[in-house]
């Protein structure tokens, strides 16, 4: 491992004083203490690139990931939809690999491969044979170096996109009513806009080249190997393959959200004829403070994780005012949001239901949480947080998140520590501060 | 997507370095370098000896005839428990199919001491996840927690399966779930078409009982539930699965404490013969009238779980349609542009099982669609697949057989898949010695052997679009999506 430098310590040492402090009987809990489940290294290339190296050698497999700091946050206004553009034309060739190869090459020996776009980055990792790393950083590296941008290729992809979308739409009544959501509870036009949005259409090939050389370098990318392989070797392959990509200009900073902020709760209605009575209901926390993330994540398995979760056992067995309901957290920089989603029967039983959620998220902020409750959903947390750094690849996209988030080695370590650390106070506050009416959107949808 | 704790710091380093770094680059680079010469060509892979060790499975039986199995894997936090029962959905009676599916949605929801509440509770206090599983021939319990509660979860899978309760009101909830879960998966044409496909191709067997609709679950009652729990239910006629970081000698000894005390008889249970191939033309169309593109199934019986053939019948599977690099994808998307994908799929049982292709298509591509997917397969059955195809299939198979394994809840399945079918080795781990004994001469004798015979097709569309189908096909059966027949169209008798 590197040695942490002076800077570093002091942001740890920030960060430790801002935890979130167990209340004593809590702290108790012999199953509220852990360590992190694998171990990583993690050094820069002269060039900037980020590189995270984790030895997994229970299988033969490695996965390589590369992460770009290059999500549609960056996107300019009237350019919505130029980083799953970008993302799509990856696999459209590069100087040495033909279009579309990229994805024959690695199942051409066995491995998956897949991509994704966030508000905060476009992620690519494949997981294949652990004797064909060297094929994987080959791939990786030529469309980082070398990847061809045509005015052919941005008009197929562009089309295959608009064609995706459409075909998404006529499948899911309720499939527009995700963005609405998203335009309501992120009032700003960079945080708010949906993947694939309108500037789609207008992109010009001067705008896909510019946000390509701008963000699509090593300086702005972090590159995560987790699997069977071997450290120096592994060393020795990434310089060969991406130490001479020349990094690009200084990464411009990412725009700070500005909310519009409403005197109360925003309420909308979305019709649709054939579908069911339902509604959306997010709440926005922003700006998030040292502490805010934890308490978030353990109040989302409080709500929502499990049959006898809060709001789960109140609205589907309880009440019996809701059919189905489910939701998560929706983490941005800077800025999260929890997000509900639920099917009624009809529009009374809507108004019940959500009057209902409000009423045990009042409840949250006057009576603290029972050190059952609070239990439960440490354990919960704990088991999905094991699962998911189970593989490889669950490993590989874990590391690539918290290093474009900018947390350090020391904070990915205590990561799950922190989250079981929160206290019932904790949640208490958090809910006092944050779930308050100006930061509260619902919008219902059913056929009238 | 989750993603952990955002901030607004950008990844990259100081600007001060980046400045410095754009310098040292911009100093050294030439307009026109020469790329590398190693970035020509793709790199061979590294000497590395790929093995696949997967942990050995301890078996042993108690007196009571009751397996277990346990797979020590000391690198995982989770533990996975499973109970196994040799029943699944072909085991419902013929009058009521659909009663292993509720059965198996029952467990947890009560036992006689205690409310389906109270156990909800029991199971998310220790940060549990519970969920039953039924397949064709078997049905998975599975209960998966944190190490530090394996005990309290041992004690729960026990009271939940062994003194399990069906009272009227949890029937009433599972039935109304399962009748509104079975009533959309009519939405998805995948589901109509694979159902429909069973249906046909398992027509007169046990088997077909898999396809059944949700108006069977009403006529399910708690006396039908408790006469298939009593045969079923059984310690010989079950396994407890333990996978995570533990010993087989201390389970073996917590697995007798809490399972030795089960009794009863043995369900007596062979599996059917296989059902002959289909060998003439079939073309069923499935109506959905809200289609968006057609989806075409088209398939035969092929072998079982234990045959030699398995391996040759899983490598041509993947010439066939086992990615995008594959006859189908390349021919009906990439060179005619008939379908938006086609891939190829197998599901093997006791005794045989089922190979299909699945397509995606333009419902204007149709009937060439069919004609192509229908060409591939023959292809396949007449003339051999080329030798860089085989080894391209085997090296695809070699590689990807680890990636099941990897997270508990893969390793797991395939572990419950093990036990419950009685493999041998040959399914454990030496999966990829046995594709890589697989030679041209194998591959053309399961291709002749299973694919010559005319698969059964199965399309999933709109009402008009069956007309067509006509000028290439001398009849179409269509069917509703509950899969009643409502009339066969004959070439020229005028729709």
């Amino acid at each position: 491992m590197i040695e942490m430098n002076r800077k570093a310590r002091i942001l740890v040492l920030a960060a430790l004083i801002a935890l979130p402090r167990p209340a004593a009987a809590d702290a108790q809990a012999a199953d509220a203490v852990t360590s992190f489940p694998f171990a990583f290294q993690d050094y820069r290339l002269r060039n900037g690139l980020r590189v995270v190296l984790a030895e997994d050698a229970r299988l033969p497999l490695v996965t390589v990931a590369v992460g770009y700091a290059a999500g549609s946050l960056r996107e300019k206004q009237g350019q919505e939809g130029l980083a799953y553009l970008l993302e799509n034309l990856m696999f459209q060739g590069s100087e040495n690999v033909p279009p579309l190869q990229h994805i024959t090459f690695v199942q051409k020996v066995g491995g998956e491969l897949n991509a994704v776009t966030t508000p905060d980055k476009a992620l690519f990792y494949e997981t294949l044979p652990s004797n064909q790393l060297p094929l994987a950083l080959w791939l990786e590296s030529d469309r980082m170096k070398s990847l061809v941008i045509t005015p052919a290729a941005i008009e197929r992809t562009r089309q295959d996109i608009i064609d995706e979308n459409r075909a998404r739409s006529a499948a899911d009544l309720y499939y527009a009513t995700f963005a609405q959501l998203d335009m309501l509870l992120f009032p700003d036009p960079v945080y708010g806009h949906p993947l694939v949005g309108e500037g789609l259409a207008a992109l010009t090939e001067t705008d896909v080249q510019e946000f390509h050389r701008t963000f699509y370098v090593p300086n702005n990318a972090v590159l995560c190997i987790v699997g069977n392989i071997e450290a120096a070797r592994t060393r020795e392959l990434v310089a060969r393959y991406f130490e001479t990509i020349p990094p690009g200009p200084e990464i411009p900073p990412l725009p700070l959200a500005s909310f519009r902020r409403e005197n109360d709760a925003v309420v909308r209605f979305a019709r649709i004829p054939d579908g069911n009575s339902g509604f959306h209901m997010g709440f926005r926390f922003a700006p998030l403070q040292p502490g805010d993330s934890e308490c978030l994540r353990l109040l989302e398995y409080v709500l929502l994780e499990g049959e006898t979760s809060r709001l789960r056992n109140r609205l589907l067995r309880r009440d019996l005012t809701a059919r189905y309901l489910t939701g998560g957290l929706d983490e941005r920089p800077g800025v999260a949001a929890l997000k509900l989603f639920a099917f009624c029967t009809n529009a009374i039983l809507v108004a019940r239901a959500e009057k209902a959620i409000l009423a045990e998220i009042d409840r949250l902020k006057t009576n603290a949480a029972s050190a059952e409750e609070l239990a439960k959903a440490r354990r919960r947390f704990k088991k999905d947080y094991y699962d998911r750094l189970s593989t490889s690849m669950g490993k590989a996209r874990f590391l690539v998140d918290a290093v474009i988030a900018g947390r350090d080695q020391e904070a990915i370590r205590r990561d799950l520590d922190r989250v079981l650390s929160v206290s019932p106070q904790n949640l208490s506050s958090f809910a006092a501060k944050y779930f308050v009416p100006q930061n509260r959107v619902v919008l219902e949808f059913g056929p009238k | 997507m989750r993603t952990p704790r955002a901030s607004l710091r950008s990844p990259g380093p100081a600007a001060a370095v980046l400045a410095a770094a754009a310098a040292f680059w911009l100093a050294g680079a030439s307009p026109a370098v020469a790329q590398e010469r190693f970035r020509r060509t793709p790199p061979l892979p590294d000497a590395q000896r790929l093995e696949l060790r997967l942990p050995e499975v301890e078996t042993f039986v108690l007196a009571n005839g009751l397996t277990v199995a346990v797979a020590r894997r000391p690198e995982s936090r989770l533990v996975t428990l499973q109970l196994v029962i040799r029943a699944g959905v072909v085991d419902s009676p013929a009058d009521r199919p659909g009663l292993a599916d509720v059965t198996a949605r029952l467990i947890g929801k009560g036992t006689k001491m205690l409310s389906s509440d109270y156990i909800e509770n029991m199971i998310e206090s220790i940060g549990g996840e519970f969920t039953a599983a039924v397949f064709m021939e078997y049905t998975v319990l599975t209960l998966t927690v944190v190490d530090e509660n394996l005990d309290r979860a041992l004690y729960i899978l026990r009271l939940i399966t062994l003194e399990a309760a069906f009272g009227e009101r949890e029937l009433g909830g599972v039935r109304r779930s399962l009748y509104w879960e079975l009533r959309g998966r009519k939405k998805d044409p995948e589901v109509l078409g694979w159902g429909q496909l069973l249906a046909v191709l398992f027509e007169n067997h046990p088997y077909h009982a898999a396809a059944y609709g949700e108006e069977a679950i009403k006529l399910i009652g708690a006396r039908d539930v408790e006469t298939f729990y009593n045969r079923f239910y059984r310690p010989a006629n079950a396994a407890v699965i333990i996978s995570g970081p533990v010993d087989a000698a201390t389970m073996a000894q917590r697995i007798g404490n809490h399972f030795g005390a089960w009794s009863g008889p043995a369900a007596a249970w062979a599996p059917p013969a296989a059902p002959p191939q289909n060998v003439r033309d079939r073309l069923c169309y499935v109506e959905a009238a809200e289609a968006e593109a057609a989806t075409v199934f088209a398939g035969n019986i092929v072998m079982g779980s234990s045959d030699p053939d398995f391996y040759p019948v899983l490598v041509l599977k993947q010439i066939l349609g086992g990615t995008t690099m594959s006859r189908l994808f390349q021919n009906l998307r990439e060179d005619k542009k008939y379908a938006t994908y086609a891939f190829s799929e197998m599901e093997v049982f006791s005794s045989c099982g089922v190979y299909w292709a699945r397509a995606r298509v333009r419902p204007e591509s149709l009937g060439p669609a069919i004609r192509e997917i229908v060409g591939e397969i023959a292809a396949l059955a007449t003339g051999p697949a080329v030798p860089s195809e085989i080894e391209e299939a085997k090296s695809y198979l070699v590689g990807s057989l680890p990636l099941r394994f990897e997270s508990p809840g893969g390793f797991a399945d395939w572990l419950a898949r093990y036990v419950a079918l009685g493999l041998g080795p040959g399914q454990w781990d030496r999966g990829p010695e046995e594709i890589k004994r697989v030679d041209a001469e194998r591959v053309r004798v399961a291709a002749r052997r299973y694919l010559a015979a005319k698969p059964v097709v199965v399309v999933v569309g709109r009402p008009d679009w069956i007309a067509p189908l006509l000028d290439g096909f001398e009849a179409v059966e269509v069917y509703d999506a509950s899969g009643q027949i409502k009339h066969t169209l004959r070439k020229g008798d005028g729709g």
